[in-house]
């Protein structure tokens, strides 16, 4: 079975580079982009199985990439963790309503996130149940 | 201040007492523009439309009376300051406006031009004083809540560093390490944990302070809570050998209820019992009904603990409180897990305490609400005192057979109980919060203050706001069925209250039935569609009624 893909959006480099390490020790590929503009041509051109978003971006920032997913048919369906340091109190229902499947606060556990992960990519719509 | 003449209102009823302070403001000397009203409403319609300097205002008025007078004004127009005029023999009355913010009194008949003049002036001089205070105040308050947030904010993201590092070494992911450096990166990780937590907890603090949590209630299952949160403190528990147990009666009925903020307050509880509870201690979570409060639901978390001094019980809820002897083995908090509590508590409209004896353990005892669908239906389906003459049961039901996600079930959930809540007329109408913990939600109801005839209208905006949202439209089917709710027959004298439990025991029995069926199941029978022309009729029979009710 191929590797799934992961498209990490998030403007600092050391939590981009621990993200990576994490994620590729748990056998996911792995493609990055460090601000709202390059997240969006990333998305279009890696075809990734799941995003994981941050919020404050330069270049548009998570929510105006959450907007342009949404617009784009062939994008729309893939999910989408929302993974912020802001506050959920105030985000949360946000990203979820501009179409994300799912919001995590940094520092997010490990075991949490995988867990997130592996649950969104299993049933992203459009797909067959395969429960 | 137009000008720098002063616009005065004069509230008074008697034409001579008018006419003669009318004359006295002018003698006063300073540059004043009087308007008179002698009613309360055609002054409150006047404050409304041009908020004048200052008012003076006799209390007693044809269409008010007393202190009634001036806090209805006041209301109105909380910036504009008010100078009381009184009988010599009702001198009390304007003491007591005063308390009630009047800034002064002036006893009728003793009045002269200059006394007049400086009172107004006063007047003026301190609500402006009372006012850039009050702005102040608040711009400070928002302030800190700001910083707070953007502090916690920053905070978060360097933690995050640590947290992922650490946990990358401490898995080996950057080469292998020893036991003992494994033993230290748990002791960072422990760390990050508890910073985290703390930074939570400071913004939660703020947050209630500020009255900006939001509690969304719903029907909960308090034993399911309380497990939740024993399974996420087992761990810490089992650390110390402290045994963790769970006391509940199944037959307990729902709690009225936000399960995220229930959940917070038990573990802040279980949290402190477990810190306060020397190895092999028992902690017992037990929830109860109680005889004498039926209309709530008792919770308590007992421990084995040291125990709470008297002194020290009556300040462990405030913010910041920190146990003594606690500072120097274990400091690891702000103090704030009491207060937060407490607050959480007393927003759903429970209260907390604690009975306590040094060295015998502590119990924290909180209760909430009990669910009740007839408190929540009550105001929306009786009108001037009667029961509404019809009422329908709208049943929504999303089948998202394409997603087993949990994550996108609950946002399915959430997203279309936000477009229902749209959909309704919230004086009139209820989307009946969900029944289950943590499920999403799936099937939903809405009990309506109409005719299956409107419903319809709203049936047709529910499913055309349903297809056309983005999230809801990848998650397939939605079936949108309804049926009017019979109505307990009003024979002889009945009380109102009695007839709302009956309708709401009669839309739970329904609730219950639907969600008992295997989901996603093409048969609905119960609320089944019903033919549109026998329930006109009935309708119409009904509408007859309660025409002769009246």
């Amino acid at each position: 079975m191929p590797k799934q893909k992961i498209l990490i959006v998030d403007d600092d480099p050391d939590l981009k580079k621990g993200l990576n390490l994490r994620l590729r020790a748990n056998h996911y590929d792995t493609v990055y982009a460090s601000d709202g503009f390059s997240a969006v041509m990333m998305a279009q051109k890696e075809r990734p199985n799941l995003i994981i978003l941050d919020i404050g971006l330069p270049a548009g920032d998570g929510f105006v990439v959450l907007e342009r997913l949404q617009k784009n048919a062939a994008l729309a369906t893939i999910p989408v963790i929302v993974l912020t340091a802001r506050d959920p109190q105030t985000n949360k229902e946000r990203t979820l309503k501009a179409g994300a499947t799912a919001f995590l606060q940094k520092p997010a556990d490990n075991a949490e996130l995988l867990e997130v992960i592996s649950a969104a990519l299993d049933q992203p719509p459009g797909t067959m149940a395969q429960s | 201040m137009n000008s720098g003449r002063t616009n005065v209102l004069l509230i008074e009823d008697n034409a001579g007492d008018a006419d003669l302070l009318r004359l006295r403001l002018l003698e006063g000397g300073s540059q004043v523009d009087v308007s008179c009203v002698d009613r309360l409403s055609s002054a409150l319609a006047f404050v409304a439309q041009q908020p004048p300097a200052v008012v003076v205002l006799d209390l007693t008025l044809p269409d008010s009376h007393g202190p009634e007078t001036f806090r209805r004004l006041h209301e109105q127009a909380p910036s504009v300051p008010v100078v009381i005029l009184t009988a010599v023999d009702d001198e009390e009355i304007a003491v007591k406006a005063v308390q009630l913010g009047a800034q002064d009194y002036l006893l009728k008949g003793q009045v002269d031009g200059k006394q007049l003049a400086r009172s107004i002036r006063y007047a003026v001089e301190r609500q402006a004083l009372l006012t850039s205070l009050e702005t102040s105040r608040q711009q400070q308050l928002q302030f800190k809540d700001e910083f707070l947030s953007h502090v916690s904010h920053e905070m978060r993201t360097p933690l995050t560093s640590i947290y992922q590092f650490a946990s990358i070494l401490c898995d080996g992911l950057a080469g292998a390490v020893s036991a003992e450096q494994r033993d230290h990166l748990g002791t960072i990780l422990k760390s990050v944990s508890q910073l985290q937590a703390m930074i939570h907890d400071l913004l939660e603090a703020t947050r209630t302070q500020s009255g900006k949590v939001r509690i969304e209630s719903h029907g909960m299952g308090v034993a399911e809570i309380i497990q939740q949160a024993i399974t996420l403190l087992r761990n810490s528990a089992q650390q110390k050998q402290i045994s963790l147990e769970l006391e509940v009666d199944r037959s307990l009925p729902l709690a009225y209820a936000d399960g995220d903020r229930v959940l917070q307050v038990l573990i802040n509880l279980l949290g402190n019992a477990i810190k306060f509870t020397s190895e092999g201690g028992a902690i017992v979570a037990k929830a109860c009904l109680v005889e004498i409060d039926p209309v709530f639901i008792y919770i308590s978390v007992s421990d084995t603990g040291r125990g709470i001094s008297p002194e020290a019980k009556p300040s462990i809820f405030e913010r910041m409180y920190q146990a003594p002897e606690a500072q120097d083995t274990s400091r690891t908090g702000l103090g704030l897990g009491l207060y937060i509590a407490k607050e959480l508590v007393e927003l759903h409209g429970g209260r907390i305490w604690v009975n306590s004896q040094l060295g015998e353990g502590s119990t924290f005892t909180f209760t909430l609400p009990r669910f009740s669908l007839d408190k929540l239906l009550g105001p929306l389906i009786t009108h001037q005192g009667l029961l509404r003459e019809s009422l329908v049961l709208i049943q929504v039901e999303i089948s998202s057979v394409l997603s087993t996600s949990t994550f996108r079930r609950k946002a399915t959930s959430l997203r279309c109980r936000e477009i229902l809540q749209r959909c309704i007329y919230p004086d009139r109408d209820l989307v009946l919060p969900g029944l289950r913990n943590g499920v999403p939600d799936e099937i939903f109801f809405i009990v309506a203050s109409t005719t299956l005839e409107f419903a319809e209208i709203m049936m047709t905006r529910i499913r055309e706001q349903l297809v056309s949202s983005p999230e809801l439209k990848t998650s397939g089917v939605f079936k949108v069925s309804a049926s009017s709710l019979k109505l307990p027959s009003v024979e002889g004298e009945v009380q109102l209250e009695k007839l709302v439990l009956q309708v709401a025991e009669h839309v739970t029995a329904i609730v219950k039935l639907a969600l008992r069926k295997p989901q996603n199941s093409n048969q609905i029978s119960n609320p089944k569609p019903v033919d549109g022309r026998t329930e006109k009729r009935r309708m119409h029979a009904k509408a007859k009624n309660s025409d002769r009710r009246r």
